[in-house]
């Protein structure tokens, strides 16, 4: 059928259920790749000397799955070899240590797949419209990403 | 003539348009999108409002807050989505067509 051809596929889903690495790496795996490069992003337990209890996401859904569509657009313009991309990002409750968002990439060597991920998160942070509270023991606050041109940092 | 199509203090509901304006002050019924901390502020997530259809990112910004006066608070920290492109607050001329989605962004913090 196709299986010989391995067309590039682009895996995107936000979910709330609970993330898997197995999952999301076995998306990407392809006999053409020699590399499946990670990133997993988990909840810490603090910030700033206090507790954070859980940490909750919302999304704009139908816009983030579009920014997350142009980033990988945008990774295989400038990696030509990478083969998949997996981004999963959980929404909802995530508690502390596990994972909220998970990103694989395969390429046929390391260096591309790689510099794709960090890519990736990078750019994952600066665009899409996704937004994460921390809730600590007394009270909550809606985190702002550096990356994000539009925060004010210092305010 | 400010007797129609600038009734800018009217409640914010699909009340329907202004008779007979025509022209640039013909308004649009648009969906806003509220997040994070705007939704918070705004007290809910999702409204039809009756807006301008030709009209700069910050004016519509101005309705918005006309109707919902708490997000003044976060005017200098938000950006807008229209029809899911990112707008930055300013002179950014917009024709709206009747159903297009607006989302206030608030600073984002995803990953």
């Amino acid at each position: 059928m196709g299986e010989s051809e391995d067309v590039p596929k682009d895996f995107i889903k936000l979910k709330s259920e609970k993330l898997s690495v197995d999952e999301v790496s076995e998306l990407v795996i392809s006999p053409y790749c020699g590399a499946v490069s990670l990133f997993v992003g988990t909840t810490r337990n603090n910030f700033e000397g206090k507790k954070v209890i859980h940490l909750e996401y919302e999304a704009y859904n139908s816009m983030a799955e579009t920014e997350i569509k142009k980033i990988c657009r945008d990774i295989r313009q400038k990696w030509l070899s990478v083969k998949h991309i997996a981004v999963h990002h959980r929404l909802g409750v995530v508690p502390v240590t596990e994972a909220s968002v998970i990103i694989a990439v395969s390429s046929p060597h390391r260096a591309e797949s790689l510099e794709a991920v960090t890519y990736c998160i990078n750019t994952l942070k600066a665009s899409v419209p996704i937004w994460k509270k921390e809730i600590y023991e007394d009270e909550y606050s809606w985190k702002e990403n550096k990356e994000c041109f539009w925060a004010n940092s210092g305010k | 003539r400010f007797s129609s199509g600038r009734r800018r203090h009217r409640q914010p509901a699909a009340e329907g348009c202004p008779p007979g304006d025509g022209g640039l002050m013909t308004c649009q019924q648009v969906s806003v999108l509220y997040f994070a901390r705007s939704a918070e502020l705004a007290g809910l997530r999702c409204e039809t409002l009756s807006v301008p259809r030709q009209t700069t990112s910050l004016q519509l910004w101005e309705e918005i807050v006309r109707a919902h006066p708490r997000l003044a608070a976060i005017r200098d920290q938000v950006v807008l989505a229209v029809r899911q492109e990112y707008v930055l607050l300013g002179d950014h001329l917009l024709v709206l067509q009747p159903g297009d989605e607006v989302a206030i962004i608030p600073p984002i913090s995803g990953g």
